[in-house]
């Protein structure tokens, strides 16, 4: 009796497995992991808001196919910024840099050549 | 078969895939770190926007905010303050579309991780002050708080018992909590008074 009271009191949150969630939702657990679940998700707001949010979408099954898709375009977000980035370090690679540089300062010397040809 | 699939990365902590972050700036990080939480944005959208595809639109907002926003912080608690952006987010979404006037999320209390909460009864007297305190909640509160910390029966189960709906019984348990607290802090109160 004592250790079910102490649970009214307690802050304890371990982190919530997403997967468990969606079992959850989808009725999938037994009604004791039902209670473990929902106890440790009342203790923190983000949770207990999420819980409140997903009990609204009609069909639970979808649930998981919808974060599956957001994932998915996350990671395609997050892997295009990283091409980006790889393709600009090929774009500034030294020795592209060095041939500019080598090459700008052949056509001075060579204008400055044709120059003072002319003037004499 | 759709599912949440367990990353390999778990094992590296939020604040771990901060730092690497920060390390490198490769978003890929920050990526591995939002899908933890993908669901739970979703339910919050959701909760706020009563919408399925406005929520999962909003999620996506979510993500590219985090994605443009997390290097320019300090952030010590990641979680916390994701809940605070998707909080803040579908609040200032929701006053975009209805006018309504919405208040903001305080920074410094969703900054504060939960575990670091103080504890607002951590004396042994109060288990004692308890069963009394039960009864002093009112009979929906008390019904559903027996039933879930005593009993331990899920909100269906509860649900059935009592006739009242899931959201009902979860706002039972949680004002009844939150009762429970105040009564016994209140209760130690005096205790304490009386002593001289």
């Amino acid at each position: 009796m004592s250790d079910s009271l102490k649970d009214i009191l307690s802050n304890l949150n371990p982190d919530i497995d997403q997967e468990l969630l969606l079992q959850y939702l989808q009725g999938k657990l037994s009604a004791e992991e039902q209670h473990t679940l929902e106890k440790q998700m009342m203790e923190n707001d983000f949770e207990s808001d999420a819980l409140d949010g997903l009990q609204d979408f009609d069909n639970k099954q979808k649930i998981g196919m919808l974060v599956d898709q957001l994932n998915k375009d996350l990671r395609k977000r997050t892997d295009k910024k990283k091409k980006l980035r790889k393709k600009l370090r090929a774009d500034l690679d030294p020795w592209l840099l060095v041939t500019i540089v080598i090459i700008l300062l052949l056509v001075v010397i060579g204008y400055v050549l044709v120059r003072s040809q002319m003037g004499k | 078969m759709p599912f949440v699939k367990s990353s390999r990365y778990d094992h590296i902590t939020d604040t771990k895939l901060l730092e690497l972050y920060h390390a490198d700036r490769n978003q890929e990080w920050i990526g591995i770190l939002l899908e933890r939480y993908t669901l739970l944005l979703l339910g919050v959208c959701m909760k706020y926007l009563k919408d399925e595809n406005e929520a999962r639109d909003c999620v996506q907002q979510i993500f590219l905010k985090v994605l443009t926003e997390v290097g320019k912080y300090r952030i010590d608690y990641f979680k916390s303050w994701l809940y605070m952006v998707a909080k803040n987010h579908c609040l200032m979404k929701l006053r975009n579309q209805n006018g309504r006037i919405t208040k903001e999320l305080n920074d410094q209390v969703a900054a504060v991780p939960a575990e670091n909460r103080t504890e607002l009864v951590e004396d042994d007297r109060a288990y004692d002050l308890l069963e009394e305190a039960i009864n002093e909640l009112n009979e929906e509160q008390r019904q559903c708080v027996i039933l879930f910390y005593l009993k331990k029966n899920s909100y269906t189960q509860i649900s059935e018992k009592t006739g009242y709906s899931m959201m009902k019984v979860k706002s039972h348990i949680q004002n009844g909590k939150r009762n429970l607290k105040i009564i016994l802090d209140r209760k130690l109160k005096q205790k304490s008074e009386r002593k001289p």
